[in-house]
């Protein structure tokens, strides 16, 4: 193990006491291990609207949005469910085989400065910038700071996540969407500015701002269609974008969202993986 | 001059021409064939797909799949300019023409929406600090056909001006710049709203107000004036 600092701590799960590995990198990164498993891509069961229904709990501001009511006639109800079940959509089963480190926030605008020795970053300015994420940085840009990260300390583990990695360390082992509860407290959205990483409740194991903040780059090009594929594309004008940014909401800000860049700029930053060695299978 | 122009849009546009000249000083949008100028913001929170395409001359924006709208957006930003666009608009569908708007749709945005607001200013993906409401539309407003649209977007504090079929409605001068990291610049945008989520989900909920199952809203002569 090359990283400066090994880490055992126990979380009690229920009547299981489960150990999770940390490590800490040259410049600070802190990193939990993710154990291999499985993750479903891309459910997609949109909701439409039944007679019965009825949407007076809407705070006022939405009501407007909606119109004059719902008002939908017989034709209508009828014409949404059936589009809403023809477009529904089971995704598919995806196994992932081999553990992973994953950093438990985005890179910060100090760590990127530790590597890189300029600061891209829009919101530089303000004050604790250096605990702010890094944004600004193309997915190039984000490959550039894994290379010189990686000849920082000597290997080549460091490298962006997988869109599906990203994903399925997102749910925490999470099967449905994320509730917008959960979205609010551990998000940063609807904000002029981004905040200091790990300002915000984590997930279940340990990833703060996996949703808002900023958006992050992972590994895949982009397929411009509403999920990913089972087999990202090869080549690609963009890549996947995930997670939502500060500018997002609780529709965007959701473990699903599937999308490209190159986004605002002024929200997009990135998280990277470290791969497992042996003895953390 | 610009009055001139105007006028000449506007004999264009009452004779229901699907495709009006193009006039000194302004630059066509919209060819009436493809999106060429035109791409799909893939970070909005309306939708990251869009269904968006040329069908009878103008640019047409239906959801896809169920429940995902998406944000049209010229390949080109402008700064000061005077927009002019025909629209057409399925009643019970909340779309809008951003101003301004960045790569994933915050802007100042003309609500475009019947029953509705439209004509109204209000914020897309972003909070305005003065919004407008088009008060006399309904002396000018023709349901269920074409009304143009033209919307003057000067200053870096930008005062924005609405004329709806050649009837000023408001103009408003914003008492700050309201955009994220002080844009001064932006794309136009046109919008299908959202209407339902990926998935049934606790606490959320969803807006099937905000468009009709199939319906949607149609731009034609769309042309630009950079001042």
């Amino acid at each position: 193990m090359k990283a400066r600092m090994l880490l055992m701590i126990f979380l009690l799960s229920g009547e299981a006491t489960i150990a999770q590995k940390k490590l800490t990198n040259c410049v600070g990164m802190d990193f939990v291990l993710i154990k291999p498993g499985t993750i479903v891509i891309g459910e997609f069961k949109p909701p439409y609207p039944v007679p019965d229904d009825t949407v007076k709990s809407l705070p006022h501001d939405y009501m407007m949005w909606m119109g004059d009511g719902r008002g939908y006639n017989e034709a209508e109800f009828r014409l949404a469910k059936e589009m809403a079940l023809q477009a529904s959509k089971e995704g598919f089963l995806f196994q992932l085989s081999k553990p992973f480190y994953m950093a438990t926030t985005e890179v910060t605008q100090g760590q990127w400065k530790k590597v890189m020795g300029n600061n891209p970053s829009q919101f530089k300015g303000l004050a604790g910038a250096d605990s702010l994420p890094v944004e600004n940085v193309s997915w190039d840009e984000a490959q550039a700071f894994i290379k010189k990260l990686n000849r920082l300390e000597k290997h080549k583990g460091y490298r962006l996540p997988t869109e599906v990695e990203w994903e399925y360390a997102a749910r925490a082992g999470a099967k449905n969407d994320i509730p917008w509860k959960e979205i609010e407290a551990s998000a940063n959205l609807n904000k002029k500015t981004p905040m200091a990483v790990a300002s915000k409740k984590p997930n279940a194991w340990g990833l703060y701002d996996m949703l808002g903040n900023v958006w992050e780059w992972v590994d895949d090009y982009y397929n411009e269609r509403l999920f990913a594929d089972r087999e990202p594309p090869s080549k690609g004008n963009q890549h996947v974008l995930k997670g939502a940014s500060f500018v997002g909401d609780v529709k965007n800000a959701t473990y699903m969202t599937h999308a490209g860049g190159p986004g605002n700029g002024w929200d997009v930053g990135f998280r990277i993986v470290k791969d497992a060695e042996d003895q953390d299978d | 001059m610009i009055k001139l122009i105007n006028t000449l849009l506007f004999f264009f546009a009452s004779l229901g021409c699907a495709h009006a000249q193009l006039l000194s000083g302004f630059e066509s949008l919209s060819n009436g064939k493809d999106l060429n100028q035109w791409h799909t913001s893939r970070t909005s929170h309306q939708g990251t797909v869009g269904n968006f395409f040329v069908e009878n001359g103008a640019i047409t924006l239906k959801q896809y799949p169920y429940g995902q709208g998406g944000v049209l957006l010229t390949n080109k930003k402008f700064k000061d300019f005077e927009l002019y666009v025909e629209v057409k608009i399925d009643s019970f569908c909340n779309g809008g023409i951003f101003i301004r708007s960045t790569e994933s749709g915050q802007a100042y945005q003309i609500e475009l929406a019947m029953p509705g607001g439209t004509g109204s200013l209000f914020g897309e993906a972003m909070q305005i600090s003065k919004s407008a409401e088009a008060i006399e539309i309904g002396k000018v407003w023709k349901a269920n056909d074409w009304n143009s649209f033209r919307v003057r977007m000067v200053g870096e504090i930008p005062t924005i001006t609405l004329w709806i079929n050649g009837v000023f409605m408001w103009e408003v001068t914003q008492p700050q710049n309201d955009f994220t990291a002080g844009a001064v610049e932006g794309m136009i945008g046109l919008q299908s709203h959202w209407s339902a989520l990926y998935q049934p989900i606790p606490g959320g909920f969803n807006m099937p107000g905000a468009w009709r199952p199939g319906a949607a809203h149609r731009f034609r002569n769309i042309a630009i004036k950079e001042l």
